[in-house]
């Protein structure tokens, strides 16, 4: 007989941290500020978690949630024109560039000058490795509307890449 | 574009985009931040409870009073009907009383005229 799932808020945190912190953290391009946002998704799991029935759907809750944080604070910040207050720890302060290769940090440079929508469909697709009809249930847009997305922030990625990393990107 | 061009550029993407470790710490931040929020919400439970509970004892404190009020007036109200009611029984027997000395002052006058004829 299967036993009900029960939902363990620590184990959840461990499981998908980083899948929050990397959804948040390349939206927004700021480490601090995708910190908060991963706090403030998992204290909003702590608060919803009697509604989530299965390992899948904490998955599916988080990374909506995430996408559409990542959103709200992009917006703030773009109507406000400051960047948002973070405690910083030593450690915390640590760049990316410190920790991953030179092409990694270029590429996600180059994803950062992508439109916000074409950025959260490509994110979704090649970090989290989802279809296009996933990728629209978590964005909550239409699938013919993530398709283009997903088209047009390749074609422009690849553009991007094509003149910037002609070194790294073979074939650009 | 080639279609091989295509994999191989969406393939180094993938690579590129692997999931970062979240910052050191995170868990127990959002581990703190949470304590404190289900703190504060217990205490603003506590509050509105401390809150209730004295609002219903006023209410109860207030409606026996009330209560007490309305069964003194009633009391009065009955006293009041029955002091009434005294008051009548008193007066119909005094009435009666001042009819009786009445017919008996005139049998006793009657009497006298008939003894002075």
């Amino acid at each position: 007989m299967a036993t009900e799932w029960q939902p363990d808020f620590e184990e959840l945190m461990d499981e998908h941290q980083s899948m929050v912190f990397s959804l948040a953290m390349r939206m927004t391009g700021d480490r601090g500020l995708a910190e908060e946002i991963a706090q403030d998704v998992f204290l909003e799991l702590d608060r919803h978690l009697r509604n989530i029935g299965s390992p899948q759907h904490a998955r599916f809750w988080l990374r909506r949630v995430t996408m559409s944080r990542s959103a709200d604070a992009l917006r703030r910040r773009r109507v406000r024109g400051i960047p948002l207050w973070v405690r910083i720890e030593e450690n915390h302060a640590v760049q990316p560039e410190e920790q991953s290769s030179a092409l990694g940090v270029r590429m996600e440079r180059l994803l950062r000058t992508l439109p916000e929508t074409q950025r959260a469909a490509l994110v979704l697709r090649y970090q989290e490795d989802l279809t296009p009809e996933e990728i629209a249930a978590a964005l909550g847009a239409p699938l013919a509307t993530v398709k283009s997305h997903l088209q047009r922030g390749l074609k422009l990625l690849r553009a991007k890449a094509a003149r910037d990393l002609k070194e790294y990107v073979r074939g650009a | 574009m080639e279609p091989e061009e295509i994999d191989d550029f969406e393939q180094q993407l993938r690579l590129v985009l692997e999931q970062v470790p979240a910052p050191p710490g995170l868990k127990r931040r959002v581990i703190e931040r949470r304590d404190a929020q289900r703190t504060a919400r217990r205490r603003r439970v506590m509050w509105w409870r401390r809150l209730a509970l004295t609002t219903a004892v006023i209410c109860m404190l207030a409606g026996g009073w009330f209560w007490h009020g309305i069964q003194q007036r009633r009391n009065g109200q009955e006293a009041r009907r029955q002091v009434i009611l005294a008051l009548r029984i008193t007066s119909r027997a005094l009435t009666q009383m001042q009819l009786q000395l009445a017919a008996h002052n005139q049998s006793v006058l009657n009497r006298k005229q008939v003894e002075q004829e």
